[in-house]
């Protein structure tokens, strides 16, 4: 054992959504908790953004909505990772989301959905438990 | 950290194998400073030794990123395959970070001929991290026909880029100050091919004058077997200049390549840079290993603290291992 592993996360928003301060916001106050945040902005696409979490070797992706397409493309990328052999990575979505699309979105795996009003330690506690998850299921490390 | 020798063994051979993931995640753990890494570095490093490695230095905002996008446009476009590897500094106070180089290259996400990968400085002041060394040797053995190395944002003396680059671009605006600037020693002394990109501004031709005088005076010192250091305009957004700033980097490699001997300076160079940094992390990991708690009896760093060993003594008999 070492010290504490440190995250790496990429966040980023697709398709035409181009609410970035939200998701800017985010990456500051990430970065302050000790997390390597890979900012992807806006207007990425699927099937980039999935290379990106891989090239990254990201241990969690946060992607922000503020328009209501989400369901669509949060199901989309999770097919394109399941696709390419990455579809362990954890997903958490941000944003404008619907309570009535949490069970949709829970379907789906994801489980860390924060919307307004989430604070910085519930997001880092979800954080760090998805990533641990994710990183002793992949076992290359013990 | 501690992994297990034939898993890391199997991802080797993924990335040699040009497995993206696997290369991504060697990267990971290079980075997090996992034991037992050295069996696979060595079968990566016997992989590797074709790719062409192209610094890109320069202070922040300058376009390095924006200049990197342009270049994978213009290699990809001469069908090679393109890796970068960016540096963004770490936080000093959380050492968290905002890795934001990539967002500048966001056309090449989804072609297979690019990897990029975002790295953050963990606290190291040359510019790069301290497993950039290491990290380039597995994009090397992935078979990535170039990699673009772009470092954090500089000022004045972080050069670490020259002892892991066969070629460097340091990038300059409008606003690099006078010809006093240029002369002075530090950073502007370790370029290859200046870039002075978003020529079109206003005060960006004082900057290519001042570099142009500096870099002719330094050429008639140095004498005409040297390398001869260019100066190339460019505008990093609209791609205007980037075709004759990579003929330019292609005559560095011939440069290099006709001359065993400059080659040689610079490769013999890095190898020992690299060689020494490989020791240092052993010998810190050793440290680590005999000055943790977990080891009762051979703290030998509160030994010396408390002047019950010989600081010099003790730091000798780490890199012999017979203490």
């Amino acid at each position: 054992m070492g010290k504490a592993r440190i995250i790496r996360c990429v966040l980023g928003m697709l398709g035409t959504d181009v609410h970035t301060k939200g998701i800017r916001t985010l990456a500051q106050l990430l970065r302050d908790e000790g997390v390597e945040v890979v900012y992807l902005g806006e207007h990425n696409t699927v099937p980039g953004m999935a290379s990106a979490v891989i090239q990254e070797d990201a241990d969690i992706v946060g992607l922000s909505f503020s328009t209501a397409a989400y369901l669509h493309y949060v199901r989309a990328f999770r097919d394109e990772l399941i696709s390419r052999g990455a579809g362990d990575v954890p997903v958490m979505v941000g944003g404008m989301i619907h309570p009535d699309d949490r069970a949709p979105l829970a379907e789906m795996g994801i489980e860390g959905i924060f919307g307004p009003g989430s604070t910085v330690p519930e997001i880092m506690a979800f954080m760090s438990r998805a990533a641990d998850a994710y990183r002793n299921a992949g076992a290359v490390n013990s | 950290m501690r992994v297990a020798e034939a898993e890391v063994k199997q991802l080797a051979e993924s990335a040699i194998a040009q497995d993206a993931r696997a290369g991504a995640r060697l990267i990971t753990l290079i980075e997090s400073g996992a034991s037992d890494l050295y069996p696979a570095l060595s079968t990566l490093y016997a992989a590797g030794g074709h790719a062409r490695i192209v610094g890109v230095t320069g202070p922040p905002g300058a376009g390095k990123s924006t200049l990197v996008d342009q270049l994978i446009a213009y290699y990809r476009a001469a069908n090679l395959r393109v890796a970068v590897l960016a540096v963004d500094p770490s936080s000093p106070k959380s050492g968290g970070a905002v890795l934001g180089d990539r967002f500048r290259m966001s056309q090449h996400y989804s072609d297979a001929g690019v990897f990029i990968r975002s790295m953050a400085n963990r606290g190291a002041l040359g510019g790069l991290a301290r497993s950039t060394p290491d990290a380039l040797v597995v994009l090397d053995a992935m078979g990535w026909d170039i990699v673009l190395l772009e470092t954090v944002g500089v000022g004045q003396s972080e050069i670490d880029i020259m002892r892991h680059a066969g070629a460097v671009l340091v990038l300059q605006t409008s606003h690099s100050g006078d010809a006093l600037q240029s002369v002075k020693a530090g950073l502007l002394e370790i370029a290859d091919i200046f870039v002075v990109n978003r020529a079109s501004e206003p005060d960006a031709q004082r900057t290519v004058r001042a570099l142009r005088e500096m870099v002719h005076v330094d050429a008639e010192r140095r004498g005409e077997a040297a390398w001869p250091v260019s100066v190339c305009e460019t505008e990093a957004l609209t791609g205007e200049g980037i075709a004759a700033l990579a003929a330019s980097i292609e005559r560095r490699f011939t440069y290099l390549t006709d001359n065993p001997k400059a080659r040689a300076q610079l490769r013999h160079m890095q190898v020992r840079v690299h060689m020494e940094a490989i020791a240092a992390g052993i010998v810190a990991a050793r440290l680590t290993d005999r000055g943790g708690a977990g080891a009762p009896g051979s703290d030998v760093v509160a030994d010396v603290a408390a002047r019950r060993r010989d600081l010099y003594a003790t730091a000798r008999a780490l890199v012999g291992g017979d203490d």
